[in-house]
């Protein structure tokens, strides 16, 4: 207790500076065991998906399995291609997802404009019944669906993959939400010069809005792109089959064959296209989900 | 008069503007209409009728379908692989996306490449997904081979067990949302002020101490969240199902709720009882979603 107790502070204070970065490092260890296991575990399947695409189909079924192709084997694209109408299903997918995309981010920007800005009676209820389409799950209308697109002959058609999915409330939530926070003296000023609010939407808010209508119109597309249980219920043609259900058809028409070089060559064709996009476009993907998300 | 006239162009004006906005939320709303509102009602107009979908009429029959639909062992056998799909891939992928976003938050060097790593899963297209899991899975060709192999024991044939083939299910969909999952809660601690921390520590909080009583609680709001969307999404599991397992071994051993309805309507063509099912499902989501709701009062905490 007689010690000088400014020392004391001192050897407590190098106490805890070595303990902190003994901490410090045992933390940074930690980190880099948390992200190598988890990076491990996600991408496995990346990883397996490629190698096993390049294998021919002997070091596919050898037990136990190999980690590389011995020799790599870029036929395996060229049989999956001609194994079924990947061709088909390429335009079916890329025609339909770029044109409800667009029609997405195109009806969300007119009614997302209208809420924001113009005045109507009783818009917070009408905001509503938009908003609680997002709780009625596609599966649960299915059947009612499916009568109406017969009913109209849409059955087989790019009609019914593309125009009832055009309407969807995610992006009008987003981009209403960012609406919300646009200086109104700009929109004011546009007004007294007597634009129109189609004018002052397409030339005033719309520009401003770029970068975010380009997240919407990515997270549209890959949700057009990767979705299964529609397209299979809409069509039955092999013909106007969109990728995933073509992947499901190339399955069952190589099932008894077990050739999973060709399944994994043609599920790189389906996957190839969309984690393309998604590694240049990272970012604004990110935001573009979690902007409907976190509020303000 | 002159008041007369300002009130008339006021409503002249409203008339314009009125108009517009009907004219800008037309297309939407006309989709919806069609293909949202109106099916929904039909759907619970089928949901008291019998009809294969090709008889010219149906047969009423009041409220047999939900009658039945409680009697029928399939319905509670989906209900429950459901539950256990559904509350495993949100609780287990919370968790471990928690972990995850803890260790992303930290800037060690090579962390944006981790973070693309992680969030692919979540873009990747779910049924090409699952069929690389069906080779990942297998006990002969898939690398899980490997680790049986040194560990001198006999794989487990996941998809061919009655019991193991839902949990293949719900390790892609764990797979799947971890790293969405983990990017909100990134996000989430990325917002925390730090002066809550440094207060604290000046205090003399320990790092535990610091954790429980600071950072879980400001991640509250994004866990709530996360739980009702991920609850939501996973009710709705249908690709991995169709891809992995087609509910089997044992149908249905591995099918799931909206999987089950999609064989009563489309390969049973029972529109009515499938109907039926819709609905109640329809009612589950709401349900949920309102107790979830409630439940965050008590121990979400907003704001700061």
């Amino acid at each position: 207790m007689a010690s000088n107790p400014s020392v004391q502070v001192q050897v407590a204070q190098g106490r805890a500076l070595a303990s902190r970065r003994r901490r410090e490092r045992l933390h940074t260890g930690l980190t880099y065991l948390i992200l190598g296991v988890s990076a491990v575990i996600l991408g496995m399947p990346f990883f397996w998906m490629a190698t096993t695409a390049l294998k021919p189909i002997q070091e596919v079924v050898i037990y136990p399995p190999r980690w590389l192709p011995s020799e790599i084997r870029l036929e395996n694209f060229v049989e999956a291609w001609q194994a079924a109408p990947f061709d088909r299903f390429y335009i079916n997918s890329v025609v339909t997802g770029v044109a409800t995309t667009l029609l997405q981010v195109l009806f969300a920007l007119f009614m997302a404009y209208a809420f924001a800005f113009i005045a109507f009676p009783a818009k917070n209820l009408l905001f509503l019944l938009v908003l609680s389409t997002m709780m009625i799950p596609v599966e649960m209308k299915l059947v009612p669906n499916y009568l109406l697109l017969k009913e109209l002959g849409w059955i087989n058609t790019y009609w019914a993959l593309i125009i009832p999915p055009a309407a969807h409330a995610f992006p009008v939530f987003v981009l209403f939400q960012q609406f919300r926070t646009l200086p109104r003296d700009l929109l004011d000023a546009a007004t007294v010069d007597g634009a129109t609010h189609v004018q002052t939407l397409l030339r005033v808010v719309a520009p401003m809005s770029r970068p975010l209508l380009a997240a919407v119109a990515l997270v549209s597309f890959v949700g057009r792109w990767n979705d299964y249980l529609w397209p299979l219920i809409v069509t039955n043609k092999v013909a106007m089959r969109t990728l995933p259900i073509g992947l499901a058809y190339l399955k069952e028409t190589q099932e008894g064959g077990n050739r999973w070089n060709l399944l994994m060559a043609g599920t790189i064709f389906v996957v190839a296209p969309i984690l393309v996009l998604f590694i240049f476009t990272q970012k604004q993907f990110v935001e573009g989900i979690t902007r409907g998300a976190v509020k303000g | 008069m002159a008041h007369r006239q300002t009130h008339g162009s006021s409503w002249h004006r409203n008339r314009r503007n009125w108009l517009t906005f009907l004219a800008f939320v037309a297309p939407n709303f006309l989709i919806f209409g069609v293909f949202t509102y109106w099916p929904i009602l039909y759907s619970f107009y089928l949901s008291f009728n019998r009809w294969n979908f090709l008889r010219p009429t149906m047969e009423f029959v009041g409220l047999r379908n939900y009658a039945r639909l409680l009697q029928d062992e399939y319905f509670w056998e989906v209900v429950g692989n459901t539950f256990t799909y559904t509350f495993s891939v949100v609780l287990i992928a919370q968790f471990l996306a928690f972990l995850l976003a803890l260790a992303l938050n930290r800037k060690v060097p090579g962390q944006p490449f981790f973070r693309t790593v992680a969030f692919t899963p979540h873009i990747t297209t779910t049924a090409a997904a699952a069929l690389v899991w069906v080779l990942l899975l297998d006990p002969q060709m898939g690398p899980l081979s490997l680790i049986y192999n040194a560990l001198g024991v006999q794989g487990p044939r996941w998809l061919v067990s009655t019991t193991l083939a839902l949990w293949a299910i719900i390790i892609v969909g764990i797979w799947k949302e971890i790293g969405f999952s983990s990017v909100f809660f990134l996000a989430g601690l990325q917002n925390i002020n730090r002066d809550l921390y440094e207060a604290a520590m000046v205090d003399g909080a320990s790092t535990w101490h610091l954790f429980r009583h600071i950072t879980v609680p400001m991640m509250t709001p994004i866990m709530f969240f996360l739980m009702v969307s991920g609850l939501i999404q996973a009710m709705k599991a249908f690709d991995v199902v169709a891809i992995m397992t087609e509910g089997g071994p044992v149908y249905p051993a591995s099918a799931t709720y909206v999987y089950h309805l999609y064989q009563l309507a489309f390969r049973n063509f029972r529109a009515g009882y499938a109907s039926a099912f819709a609905m109640f499902f329809f009612v589950a989501i709401i349900v949920i979603t309102l107790i979830q709701v409630r439940m965050s009062e008590k121990w979400v905490q907003y704001g700061e």
